[in-house]
């Protein structure tokens, strides 16, 4: 009777143990084919064959549509060059230059990747309407109050993720070429 | 003293062999439960296709799902290829991007491109099976290269997601008619013959 009892125990107790490193897993986004680059983390075996299970096991759960690899690479950023947190008490500074893509885009999103609420404001930039410098690099402000110049509005009182996407780009999944290639870096100015 | 020693072992056996078991079933439950998602998972892209566009049709997207570009406006082309291959042709304009994605019932995206694979300025794609292909291949004439893409869908049912830059905000619906101009529908010639 006791041995009936423990074998339900434990088989109880591995499917609770296995569900929740499911749910950690697939709900943290814990993917395998991440490679960080800078602040920046891509997903570079989100789309093609070779994609992982964790990858296709998250996706089904949040109905997220990545892009495929013949369209682009997506990254995104939480955190600023140092490994701190983005804030929206803080201004940031996205300066640099991105690898050689067709075109790019800068957005802001929710971190669990909705759009934000900025009824007003547009919370994206493209590589066409950026103001470049006279090296053909480039600054743009994160920031909640308006700044001249290049210039992406933040929520006000919630945090957020920067995204990071390049369009027919030669840069490929391998992060080798990716690496050299130079992604923007993300620094932080002012807090209040 | 002895007696105790060795009941403290069998005691110490049994924990690591019941320790053991629960983690085995913990394991064997994990990778079982994350294999069984694309499969289970009530809420993914392809159901909330189903709900949002008729088959065979191209239809604007207007909500967007989580992580997507909001400076892209997107469409969807919803398929079935088990009466027909399907046809998805556009004319395509050389400076704006234009993607798709060709994605398979359970996730996979087994093909992707943007316009500038498109020959002359036009994009002609023929998705089908690979019964479909070979049965394609059969009629095709020895010394004409076949003017389409074909491309094999690894599943009966999916979609095809086309989306397009707007690349300053008044350019928007620009963006929206360029992803509402891919025509996409069950190939006719090849039902036909």
């Amino acid at each position: 009777m006791l041995l009936v009892f423990k074998s339900v125990f434990a088989a109880a107790l591995g499917a609770a143990l296995g569900l929740g490193a499911t749910y950690l897993a697939v709900d943290r986004g814990l993917a395998f084919g991440t490679t960080q680059i800078g602040p920046w983390k891509g997903q570079t075996r989100t789309g093609g064959r070779d994609v992982d299970p964790y990858t296709l096991a998250a996706r089904a759960r949040n109905g997220s549509t990545p892009l495929g690899p013949g369209e682009g690479l997506a990254f995104l950023a939480d955190r600023d060059d140092d490994g701190r947190r983005l804030e929206s008490r803080c201004d940031y500074a996205v300066i640099g230059d991105t690898p050689a893509a067709r075109f790019w885009t800068l957005s802001i999103l929710n971190p669990d990747g909705s759009a934000p609420a900025l009824p007003l404001d547009q919370p994206w930039f493209t590589s066409s309407e950026l103001v470049r410098g006279a090296q053909g690099d480039f600054s743009i402000a994160v920031a909640a109050r308006a700044r001249p110049g290049n210039w992406l509005p933040a929520p006000k009182d919630a945090p957020f993720v920067l995204q990071l996407r390049l369009y027919d780009t030669p840069a490929s999944a391998a992060t080798g070429s990716l690496a050299a290639a130079g992604m923007p870096s993300i620094r932080r100015g002012r807090c209040e | 003293m002895k007696a105790d020693g060795k009941r403290l072992g069998d005691r110490l056996a049994s924990a690591a062999l019941w320790t053991t078991a629960v983690a085995t079933i913990a394991g064997i439950t994990h990778i079982a439960s994350i294999l069984a998602m694309p499969r289970l998972a009530p809420n993914d892209a392809f159901a909330r296709m189903g709900r949002l566009a008729p088959l065979h049709q191209t239809t604007p997207l207007v909500a967007a799902a989580p992580f997507d570009d909001p400076a892209l406006a997107q469409a969807v082309c919803r398929y079935d290829l088990s009466r027909a291959p399907t046809r998805l042709r556009a004319a395509l304009s050389p400076d704006a991007l234009v993607t798709l994605s060709f994605n398979a019932r359970y996730g996979e995206i087994f093909y992707s491109m943007t316009d500038r694979s498109a020959t002359r300025g036009r994009l002609d794609v023929l998705l089908l099976t690979r019964a479909q292909l070979d049965r394609v291949e059969q009629e095709d004439s020895e010394d004409e290269l076949p003017q389409e893409l074909r491309i094999v869908s690894p599943t009966l049912e999916g979609f095809v997601l086309v989306r397009s830059l707007a690349e300053r905000v008044g350019e928007r619906d620009d963006a929206r008619r360029r992803v509402a101009s891919v025509a996409c529908g069950p190939d006719g010639a090849t039902a036909r013959k």
